[in-house]
């Protein structure tokens, strides 16, 4: 589905109706694709909305689910190595304080942020937001949170992070005995509830949603 | 009339936080729906990406040169760069992740440097042909950057895990934060560059 693009004079509006793309800022018809159906820009693609079968619910559900596996995914050994006899157990922890210990405070800051701080912080926003949306109950720092979670969710690198893991053990894999702990398997299924997450939050209904309660 | 159709051009600014629509006026500079600050492009877009890039571009070349870490095993350490660890990866003979790690951490950087010096200079001289494939670009650009942290993580996990003393350690090397740094400025550089920007100069 595609939204419409309009061309008729808007001198005397009261009521917008319209919207505009935010990549190239033409003006459209607001648009109310079905679930299932996408809304595109009709000049520059971009992706409009994507409605979601009980987007808050299920946002609601797996941000929740979320919130529980950030424990074990953070506290529970991820990978351990086994070399010439001595064991040690790496936690998404132990990586920033090494890199603490070595002095490169900037790169150990910018991995406790986006590998622990900022996923974190995502899940407790989206678990704000849908549940008061889900329960209907006004809050003033409702749009604040929403416009963080927007403006946090690239500096949240869990998938990269995954990848980070699987390169390491690949190298490690030749000189030592790997192990992997009961962490990773959190780490895994944080991933794949995180994915759902972003795939399931509908912006534009959320902030539809958030101005209804505001009235 | 392509000009015609667009919100600006018809009084209109759309919030960048919740994308609200509201009439152009001198006295509302704040969104009525979210509260947030209203811009109709995003303020001084050019200069910021330009300044972002720059650094960027600066901080590329020690990224590239120092060592980003060094294996050390039986006392004997072993300096490696960003290259040099791929080359490792290859005669180890694991090519698959040695391309994985050649993408993320070299080709995905030195493309987005590369890309968005292409869009600045696009927007400076109002280039007017493949306006979408412009903005197709931008959005990859975008969307690829964070990738480029997969060896700042990597060597995260390495550092933690190899710390045996004289048997095997691995220290980072002053590379990390420079390339760390590359990743971050261009991200922020892709953030504060507005794709609008390539629409409004066509005519």
């Amino acid at each position: 589905m595609v939204a419409t693009a309009i061309n008729i004079h808007l001198r005397n509006m009261n009521k917008i109706d319209f919207t505009a793309c935010p990549e190239c800022d033409l003006l459209l018809n607001l648009a109310a694709p079905e679930v299932g159906d996408k809304a595109h820009c009709p000049r520059c693609g971009y992706l409009m909305q994507r409605p979601r079968k009980q987007s808050i619910e299920r946002t609601f559900a797996l941000s929740l689910a979320g919130l529980i596996l950030m424990f074990p995914a953070n506290l529970m050994p991820l990978v351990g190595i086994k070399m010439l006899g001595n064991t040690k157990d790496g936690t998404l922890w132990s990586g920033v304080v090494a890199l603490f210990e070595e002095h490169l405070w900037g790169v150990a800051i910018l991995v406790f942020l986006s590998s622990i701080l900022f996923p974190l912080l995502n899940i407790i926003l989206s678990l704000l937001i849908s549940a008061h949306l889900y329960f209907k109950k006004p809050n003033r720092h409702l749009a604040h949170w929403m416009r963080w979670l927007q403006h946090m969710d690239e500096w949240a690198m869990l998938e990269v992070y995954m990848l980070g893991i699987i390169v390491a053990c690949v190298k490690l894999a030749s000189t030592s005995e790997l192990k992997f702990g009961f962490g990773l398997y959190a780490f895994v299924a944080l991933l794949i509830v995180t994915g759902m997450l972003a795939s399931s939050l509908d912006k534009v209904l959320f902030w539809r949603q958030i101005g209804q309660l505001r009235k | 009339m392509k000009l015609k159709k667009t919100a600006l051009a018809q009084g209109f600014i759309r919030c960048h936080d919740c994308g609200c629509l509201s009439k152009q006026s001198n006295n509302n500079k704040l969104c009525p729906l979210c509260g947030g600050q209203l811009h109709p492009r995003l303020p001084n877009s050019f200069q910021r990406t330009a300044a972002l890039l720059l650094s960027a571009f600066c901080l590329y070349i020690p990224a590239n040169i120092f060592p980003i870490m060094t294996v050390t095993r039986l006392g004997v350490g072993e300096p490696h760069t960003i290259i040099g660890g791929i080359i490792a990866l290859i005669n180890g003979g694991m090519v698959p992740i040695a391309l994985l790690v050649l993408v993320a951490s070299i080709l995905v950087p030195l493309l987005k440097l590369l890309g968005i010096s292409l869009l600045l200079l696009n927007i400076h001289y109002r280039w007017q042909s493949h306006t979408r494939k412009w903005t197709i670009m931008y959005r990859i650009i975008a969307f690829v950057g964070r990738w480029s942290m997969l060896d700042i993580f990597m060597i995260s996990i390495l550092v933690s895990l190899v710390d045996m003393g004289g048997v095997a350690q691995v220290i980072a090397g002053p590379a990390a934060t420079a390339f760390a740094a590359v990743v971050v400025l261009t991200m922020f550089a892709a953030k504060n560059f507005d794709p609008r920007l390539i629409w409004d100069n066509q005519h």
